[in-house]
Formats: C-alpha cells, structure tokens, sequence
C-alpha cells in the first residue's frame, strides 16, 4: 500500500464518522463538523483525480467502518478530533516519499490536517498550537 | 531523485577527491533552507510573542531549537533584525508566506528533511488559518 493509497483509506473513514457523528452536535461545533466533512470530499476527489491523472487504479470505500460507541456530542467530538490526528499522521508519512508527485500530494493534504487539527482544539477550548502536527507520539 | 544543495557540494568534493575537477571544493557545515528556517522560526516567535500568541510563539521556538541542534556544530546569527509586524493580520500574513517557504524546501529536498520541513510548514499553516 502506497503513502496515497493509506491517505486515501483515511479520507474514505473521515468522512463515514463524520457522518455518523456530526449527527451528535450541535451549534458552532456542529457547523465546524459539517465544513469539514466538506473538506474530506473535496480531498477525496482531488485524490481520486491523483490517481486518473497518474493511471493508477484507487481502491474504493468500505460500505463501513469500525467507530466505536458514538451516542453523545462528547464521544463525537473525541471520534472526530482521533480521526484528524490520526489523519495527520497518515499523511506526514507520505511526506517522506521519494517520489516528487506523491510527496507533494502527501504534503499538500498533511497542511490541510494540520489546519483541520487546529480548528478542532480551538472548538474544544484546547490550545490550536503544536510544533509537531501528526508527529506520532514516543 | 530529489538534490539539495548540500548534495550538489558533496558531489562536487568527491568530484574534487577524484581529480575530476580543478575547482577546490567548498566544503559547508550548514544547509540555506535550514539555516532560513532557523531565522524564519525566531523572526515569527518574536512576532508572535509581541502580539499576544504565546503559544504559536513557543512552537517556533520548538522549531527553532530543532534547526540550531541540526545545523550543530555551525552556530548561526541573528542576521539582520526586522521590523517587527504590525498586527495579527500581518502575522497571519508572515505565517502564510513562512509556510510556503517551508512548503517549498520540504519538496526540494531530501527525504532526511522532507519530514521536517512538512511538520514546519504545516505547524505554520495552521498558525496562518487560527490568526487569520
């Protein structure tokens, strides 16, 4: 599996919680919730655009996947801010990549993370600052 | 795939080595998009300080500690000092463009520092999209 073909997979799972948890929120952090998802499609099919412009084949979405409990805007807000940084940290590792066009794929969608990241610890009264976006914790 | 700079001066010295050359080789200590991300780094920590972002202030100088540690045993100067910015929208303004310089040394490198320069021009991207 490609550094492309993992973001990929992680844009497919964003998407699918967020919306089975945006359902759990309200106000401006439902607002937040929902342009975010916005963000999810749109890289989803600037990827899938990657992948024709380069003649590879993407793998398609699972009709589901695993999110654990999510009944409450507690629990869909801690879903929502493990996806991005997980997100995150997908993505970084594609920054690593030797191949020009999937390096910078990999580092345009990590800034967008990165950006992502901050506006949810903004909205969970966390600071936004961290040095290190996606940096895998030691 | 991927040169830097560094590694055009290495293959000049080992040309050099080899007599393929009859230009002396100059042999640097310190890399150009290290060392200006290292001045990027200080010059926006004291921006950021200055206009009330503590926090954005502490991550440049997270990143400013991991450039100096690389750029070891060479120490590098304050260089000239900058006016300092005027506003939050003006640091918004420097962290946008830091960013895209950071964006830009990330894909010219090589893959020992591609990592890093992506964690720094993400970290200013999103300081750009808070402040902004």
């Amino acid at each position: 599996m490609s550094a492309v073909d993992a973001g990929l997979a992680g844009e497919y799972a964003a998407i699918y919680a967020y919306g089975t948890a945006a359902v759990h929120l309200d106000g401006a952090v439902r607002d937040l919730a929902e342009s975010l998802e916005a963000e999810h499609r749109e890289r989803r099919d600037a990827l899938l655009d990657f992948y024709d412009g380069h003649g590879l084949e993407a793998a398609p979405a699972h009709a589901s996947y695993e999110t654990g409990p999510v009944d409450d805007a507690e629990t869909a807000q801690a879903l929502l801010l493990e996806v991005e940084e997980r997100l995150a940290t997908t993505w970084r590792a594609g920054v690593a990549s030797e191949e020009p066009a999937e390096r910078e794929i990999c580092l345009n969608m990590f800034m967008d993370c990165a950006k992502a990241l901050a506006r949810w610890r903004i909205a969970v009264g966390a600071s936004a600052a961290e040095p290190w976006p996606g940096r895998p914790e030691e | 795939m991927f040169t830097t700079r560094r590694g055009l001066l290495v293959g000049a010295a080992a040309l050099a080595a080899a007599g393929c050359t009859e230009t002396p080789a100059k042999i640097i200590d310190s890399d150009d998009d290290l060392t200006a991300a290292l001045r990027r780094a200080r010059s926006l920590s004291r921006d950021a300080e200055a206009l009330g972002y503590p926090d954005i202030a502490a991550d440049h100088l997270a990143h400013a500690a991991t450039l100096e540690r690389l750029l070891l045993p060479s120490t590098i100067g304050e260089g000239e000092p900058e006016a300092p910015l005027a506003d939050a929208a003006a640091l918004a303004e420097a962290e946008a463009a830091a960013c895209e310089e950071a964006r830009e040394a990330c894909l010219t490198t090589t893959g020992d520092y591609a990592v890093l320069f992506g964690e720094i021009a993400a970290s200013r991207a999103a300081h750009a999209a808070v402040i902004a």
